[in-house]
């Protein structure tokens, strides 16, 4: 193998990158992944209740109810309004103060409450605005509840919320997509337009032509997987392990991706088996999502190997003494699929010289 | 228009499906896949706080969350402090926290002193529910004392709209539009590509060079797509019931989808340079089309800039017919709306592409 031709190949996919729409999908799918993740799925999973506050009088229940952590609280302008957020569940409740509310509470009084809940909202959200309205209230009345209360925290001390557990959805996309995707579309893309073909003749070997095209897909994989930590601030002060971790994921998947250019005839031959497996390697993402699962199912799987040390890293702190095992595994595969690799190249070889 | 012509291109593209025996079977894992996916989705709502209570003086110091045991709070009583901390860290009987009244906790309070109970609460217990257990303490000792709320929204509160307590829409039936949007969509890209791969290799000129019209092509292209994506989507659709009561009703919706999808295959299929330009061009129509699927799985209204987008139509409507159990009057807007935008998106795309093959 001539280092100087693989170099050859490799540089010329650096200087196509810029105008290659397959660069520009590896780098904004997954940019657009973790901001869909982030901020649509992890308010999804962890809804607040939403009460709405219509303050007529300048009430002292408003700046307290916006200080409460774990009720979204809303300012709306009128009642009008107010009620037909509520009905249509744009919040679970919706508070009316009227004018000389805290005086009448401030004087024992029980004033008239206006308080609407939403057909829509869930009985507990019901419950809990409720019994966090009688709390407010009895603060501003000053009443202060005749019990010491000591929370003790129980159970699993790593839980981890649902926002940080699609840490690895987020990298998956991202290696996925510049490791496996790209150098298997742009092999059978090569393919389909005869471009090998024409490498070929040249002295360039098959071998050459995908190391240099593993090379680019591998850098651009890692590049994009350490634009997804930072994103995430999940370096976890390790920057270099999360580097080599990401390093063998994305030398793994590219040789997958190679793997799989070499062997779909076509296009949508591809695409198809892209749509099939991406079910399969995306195993261990689902599993981190949901805990409860039985975890040795993921282990199954190959890109668990980089994904887990990446999470366990980022979410639990771990260290390259705790990661080890996986790493080793999963530099295992990628040493197992190089002969497969090969093997499928000199098929390809004989495959490419016959419809010459 | 020559029928025969049209026909036999369909037959084609069928012919060419079928025999790519791959093909269909990962088309059919997918929609197993999906199924499979949808059936381990939660089909109910939880909608009750369950707290576990250890008191000695149940009957006085825990009967004020008894009262409110009806709306959204179960009450589980447990004998010692180790059971319900054993609950609380397995969350077994759906716990969620625990509460220990301590044993002379009403003497305490008649005394006026101010007794010390213990909170058991999980880690990732969300901040509003250690809320509402904390203001639940507090309510027994103020009851205890004798002091009343100066408001009362639990027994006041107003109820506006359709009360769900109890019939509340379950991640499952929220992910039925979004499943069958999604279907369509991938078929939207396999159309585009199919479309793609025949503008570029120019095996459509060949076509047009025997007496076949555009007109027929674009026709055959048109029934071949719409057969494709509707078959997927019905197959799909039966597997997650989402034919609900009205199933001809879902029909009609999802064949207006199948129409829409086509039409944006064809303007995909008639831009796209190569595979990932029409991919790109796809992704682009793709994602805006998800918007309202996606919208659906979230609480209130969508804004207006969703509700012209032109899959909100069949995303309201499969889940007015599937949730509400309305009829053909009830959503005949959405329908009607689903059909115009059927229609406009498939002229359109029958359109880009006559232009696409007349440049070639």
């Amino acid at each position: 193998m001539s280092l100087t031709r693989v170099w050859h190949v490799f540089t010329r996919e650096i200087r196509l990158s810029p105008r290659s729409p397959w660069v520009f999908f590896a780098i904004a799918m997954p940019l657009l992944m973790t901001f869909l993740l982030t901020s649509v799925f992890g308010s999804l999973f962890e809804a607040s209740p939403r009460l709405g506050l219509v303050d007529e009088g300048s009430s002292a229940v408003t700046a307290a109810a916006q200080a409460l952590e774990g009720v979204d609280v809303v300012l709306v302008s009128d009642v009008a309004t107010l009620k037909r957020d509520v009905e249509a569940h744009d919040l679970d409740a919706g508070l009316v103060l009227p004018t000389g509310f805290d005086d009448s509470i401030a004087a024992g009084g029980h004033p008239d409450l206006a308080f609407y809940v939403s057909g829509e909202s869930i009985a507990s959200n019901r419950i809990i605005l409720a019994v966090t309205t009688i709390e407010l209230v009895r603060g501003v009345a000053g009443e202060s509840p005749p019990v010491d209360v000591v929370v003790t925290s129980v159970g699993d001390e790593n839980y981890v919320p649902i926002g940080d557990r699609l840490l690895p959805t987020m990298v998956y996309y991202a290696v996925i997509i510049a490791a496996l995707f790209i150098p298997a579309a742009v092999l059978v893309d090569e393919r389909e337009k005869r471009t090998l073909d024409a490498v070929l003749v040249t002295p360039t070997k098959m071998s050459e032509v995908l190391a240099g095209e593993g090379m680019f897909a591998t850098l651009l994989a890692v590049v994009m997987g350490l634009a997804t930590l930072a994103l995430n601030d999940a370096f976890a002060g390790q920057p270099v392990l999360m580097t080599l971790i990401l390093f063998i994921g994305a030398v793994m998947m590219t040789l997958v991706g190679l793997m799989l250019g070499l062997w779909a005839k076509d296009i949508n031959t591809m695409y198809t088996a892209v749509k099939a497996g991406g079910i399969f390697v995306f195993l261990p993402a689902i599993f981190v999502l949901f805990p409860g699962l039985p975890q040795w199912i993921p282990k199954l799987v190959p890109t668990y190997y980089f994904l887990q040390p990446i999470y366990d890293i980022a979410i639990f702190g771990h260290t390259f003494g705790d990661v080890w095992p996986e790493l080793l595994i999963a530099v295992v595969i990628c040493i197992a699929l190089v002969p497969i690799l090969a093997a499928l190249a000199r098929w390809s070889e004989r495959q490419l010289a016959m419809t010459v | 228009m020559n029928l025969a012509a049209v026909g036999a291109i369909i037959r084609k593209d069928f012919a060419e499906f079928g025999r790519n025996r791959f093909f269909v079977f990962i088309t059919i894992m997918v929609l197993v896949a999906w199924g499979v996916v949808y059936w381990f989705l939660p089909d109910t709502v939880q909608e009750t706080v369950t707290i576990g209570v250890v008191s000695a003086e149940l009957g006085d110091a825990a009967g004020g969350i008894g009262d409110v045991d009806a709306a959204g709070l179960g009450v589980v009583t447990f004998g010692s402090e180790a059971e319900l901390r054993s609950a609380v860290e397995e969350g077994r009987d759906d716990v969620a926290a625990g509460i220990v009244f301590p044993d002379d906790f009403s003497g305490s309070i008649a005394r006026g002193e101010a007794p010390t109970v213990t909170l058991f609460v999980p880690a990732g217990l969300p901040g509003d529910v250690e809320m509402l257990i904390e203001g639940l303490v507090g309510e027994v000792a103020y009851a205890m004392a004798g002091s009343a709320p100066p408001v009362d929204p639990i027994t006041e509160a107003v109820v506006l709209g359709t009360d769900r307590v109890g019939e509340q829409t379950s991640m499952q039936q929220q992910m039925r539009p979004l499943l069958l949007v999604m279907v369509l969509m991938v078929e939207t890209f396999a159309l585009s590509a199919l479309v793609s791969v025949e503008v570029q290799s120019r095996t459509v000129v060949a076509v047009l060079a025997t007496p076949t019209r555009v007109g027929e092509f674009l026709a055959a292209k048109g029934i071949f797509g719409v057969g494709l994506a509707l078959s997927e989507v019905v197959i799909l659709g039966l597997i997650i019931g989402a034919f609900g009561t009205s199933p001809l009703l879902v029909l009609v919706m999802l064949l207006f989808g199948a129409i829409m999808a086509t039409g944006f295959g064809l303007i995909a299929g008639a831009y796209g340079k190569d595979f990932l330009g029409t991919l790109l061009v796809a992704m682009l129509v793709m994602i805006p089309l998800m918007i309202p699927a996606f919208a659906a799985l979230f609480p209130g209204s969508s804004p207006m800039w969703v509700k012209i987008l032109p899959t909100y139509a069949l995303v309201q409507g499969v889940i007015n017919v599937t949730v509400d159990g309305s009829g053909w009057a009830d959503i005949a807007p959405a329908v009607g709306l689903l059909a115009a935008w059927g229609v406009v998106v498939m002229a359109a795309g029958a359109g880009i592409l006559r232009r696409r093959v007349a440049a070639l």
